[in-house]
């Protein structure tokens, strides 16, 4: 079994710093690693990625990331990138990772993916060049994180963005803005993997549970949403089928 | 309240909310009503929720303002989920 916690749309900046710390450092007791959905930030600054780090630097657990559309608001990804790298927070965008944890190897993809909508009322690469460019930027970032997904060599993957990949977890948000919340494209890259779990934020008024089309769980984990320091998720029914079919093989 | 509390004035609201560079706040539901203007939300420090409050008090200084606005917990979870 691995325990995956995670969180998003943590906003620190100085006013937040020590409100996540008390129940962080419980996290070695109910979780092999912490995954944070993005929204590290309020403006995306170094001094606040500084407090992030602060934050969530230096757990008893792995912390792997993706940023979100806050934390590109100062245009400093990279430098916020990487003061969240120097406190050991592994930050995704368009690529994974792959935890040993007891043995198993769990398989992080993360993208900050985008919005765009979903299906029936998606935006389309048709029109005007910066409604293009809009959808564009999702399907390359969708296509990025397929790829990444299908190309992780792992027993447990899951699929990390700040943006939703279906509109169960939006349920609570104003329809109208749908389209600036996620994208299908997002939930079709995750399809294209045998992917055990997606974790989402950004939908502050959203609901917790969701699944794809293809059968994916999806999670919420936005902090508003879940209103604790974290989510923990256990992930043991895919291990115990892949040491069933390893029994299998054996015989 | 003598300034007129419209769509427009909403739309500001919400705007200065997002965009005020102290702030970068979105989580904020405002509701026009006969007497005053109301906030409702969570957010993740008093710092902010104060700050949200004064700012949009000294945006519009004519109009009630009423707010609702908690501090969401922070605790450590009690239960997991299994995905089975």
């Amino acid at each position: 079994m691995i325990r995956v916690a995670a969180v998003g749309d943590v906003h620190v900046d100085a006013d937040v710093v020590g409100r996540y710390r008390p129940a962080l450092e419980q996290l070695g007791d109910c979780a092999d690693v912490l995954l944070l959905a993005g929204d590290l930030t309020r403006h995306g600054t170094v001094a606040e990625a500084k407090c992030v780090a602060t934050e969530f630097g230096g757990l008893p657990v792995p912390v792997v990331a993706v940023l979100g559309n806050h934390d590109y608001h100062s245009d400093q990804p990279a430098e916020v990138t990487a003061v969240l790298e120097d406190a050991g927070i592994t930050v995704l965008e368009c690529s994974g990772t792959v935890l040993t944890v007891g043995g198993t190897r769990l398989g992080i993809a993360g993208a900050k993916g985008f919005g765009g909508g979903f299906a029936g009322r998606c935006a389309s690469d048709f029109g005007e060049p910066e409604t293009k460019a809009f959808i564009r930027t999702t399907q390359r970032i969708a296509e990025c994180l397929g790829t990444t997904l299908r190309s992780l060599e792992c027993d447990v993957l899951v699929a990390l963005t700040h943006y939703a990949p279906v509109p169960d977890t939006l349920a609570g948000e104003p329809l109208e803005i749908y389209p600036f919340l996620g994208s299908y494209l997002l939930g079709q890259a995750i399809d294209s993997a045998p992917t055990a779990l997606a974790v989402h934020g950004h939908a502050h008024a959203g609901t917790e549970r969701g699944i794809t089309p293809g059968g994916v769980r999806v999670r919420n984990v936005a902090h508003p949403v879940i209103k604790q320091a974290y989510s923990v998720f256990h992930l043991g029914e895919q291990l115990e089928t892949k040491a069933l079919s390893a029994t299998g093989s054996a015989r | 309240m003598n300034q007129t509390l419209d769509e427009y004035t909403e739309a500001e609201v919400q705007r200065l909310l997002t965009e005020h560079p102290s702030l970068g706040e979105q989580g904020i539901t405002l509701t026009r009503r006969e007497h005053c203007l109301t906030l409702t939300g969570e957010v993740e420090s008093a710092e902010r929720r104060d700050e949200i409050v004064r700012l949009v008090n000294e945006a519009l200084p004519d109009v009630d303002l009423c707010w609702d606005i908690g501090i969401i917990r922070a605790g450590a979870p009690t239960e997991h989920e299994e995905l089975t």
